[in-house]
């Protein structure tokens, strides 16, 4: 299975970026199958992915906040004037 | 209101308009900024000066990408800006980071451990994990880690990515390919050295 392996993680690259014909992505699902090696390799991206994604969304610090407000509104009033 | 009406609101001087429309997507700009970063302050930096960025464009914000790509782009500009004057590991080659690399950008799987995720003896407590991941993120270069994260977490295409950094399409995706590899090889690599749990 190794010897094939180098042929195949160039395609992996494809597969992963979803860049591949129905008939590759197939053919490359089966190699994923049978070789541990290939598996494992795409399985790190994913739960790599999987962990980096969980709580895309981060609440800014309180004291960040409190900061902005009175700069923004400061400079939003340079900009437009007092209104 | 829809974006588009509090967009022409803000453009005509609503500071109430503009700061709906910054509360709807800062969470995740923010988000974004610390994982590029990785550095609570270089992020809150990048966060105050995106957003005073966006107050003077206003008016050239044309509406042709979401108000929230807009930011995006300004957030990362500043991030860039950032490393390019202090990143010294933007120097070193990635090679560094992932010796099973080879000039083809092929890869040679002997060379390193690789880590079984579904091997339920090898499960690690997520937190753990979590952080394992963090620190191999953050160990990559600026230009890697920034094309990982904009592919992998901000889920952009590879043409996207390419538009964002101001790379020809052949070489963002070549960045993403060694991105990824370089994490493969630091993760396994940690695993071996922390938990003895090279297979294969
Ligand atoms: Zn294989």
């Amino acid at each position: 299975m190794a010897g094939k392996c180098p042929e195949y993680i160039s395609n992996l690259n494809d597969y992963l970026d979803g860049g591949v014909s129905p008939e590759l992505c197939a053919e490359i699902q089966a190699h994923l199958g049978e070789c541990r090696n290939c598996r494992i390799m795409v399985d790190t991206l994913k739960q790599t992915v999987k962990l980096c994604r969980d709580g895309v969304e981060e609440q800014l610090p309180q004291a960040l906040e409190e900061k902005l407000t009175g700069l923004l509104r400061k400079h939003w009033e340079k900009k437009f004037g007092r209104k | 209101m829809s974006e588009k009406e509090l967009l022409t609101k803000a453009k005509a001087g609503d500071f109430e308009a503009f700061l709906s429309l910054v509360d709807a997507h800062k969470g995740k700009v923010y988000a974004m900024v610390r994982r590029l970063t990785q550095n609570k302050q270089d992020a809150e930096d990048i966060m105050q000066d995106t957003l005073l960025k966006a107050i003077d464009k206003i008016d050239q914000f044309r509406g042709d990408s979401s108000f929230g790509t807009w930011l995006y782009t300004i957030a990362l500009n500043f991030a860039r800006g950032r490393f390019a004057q202090k990143s010294q590991a933007d120097l070193k080659p990635i090679e560094e980071y992932l010796p099973g690399l080879t000039d083809s950008g092929s890869h040679n799987h002997e060379q390193s451990a690789l880590f079984d995720w579904r091997d339920p003896h090898k499960q690690l407590e997520t937190e753990q994990l979590k952080k394992i991941i963090d620190e191999a993120i953050n160990e990559l270069p600026y230009k890697y880690r920034e094309a990982f994260i904009l592919r992998y977490v901000e889920e952009l295409s590879v043409k996207e990515v390419a538009r964002l950094t101001k790379q020809s399409d052949a070489s963002a995706k070549s960045r993403i390919l060694r991105a990824r590899l370089a994490l493969r090889d630091r993760l396994a690599k940690t695993f071996e050295d922390e938990y003895g749990r090279k297979v294969s």
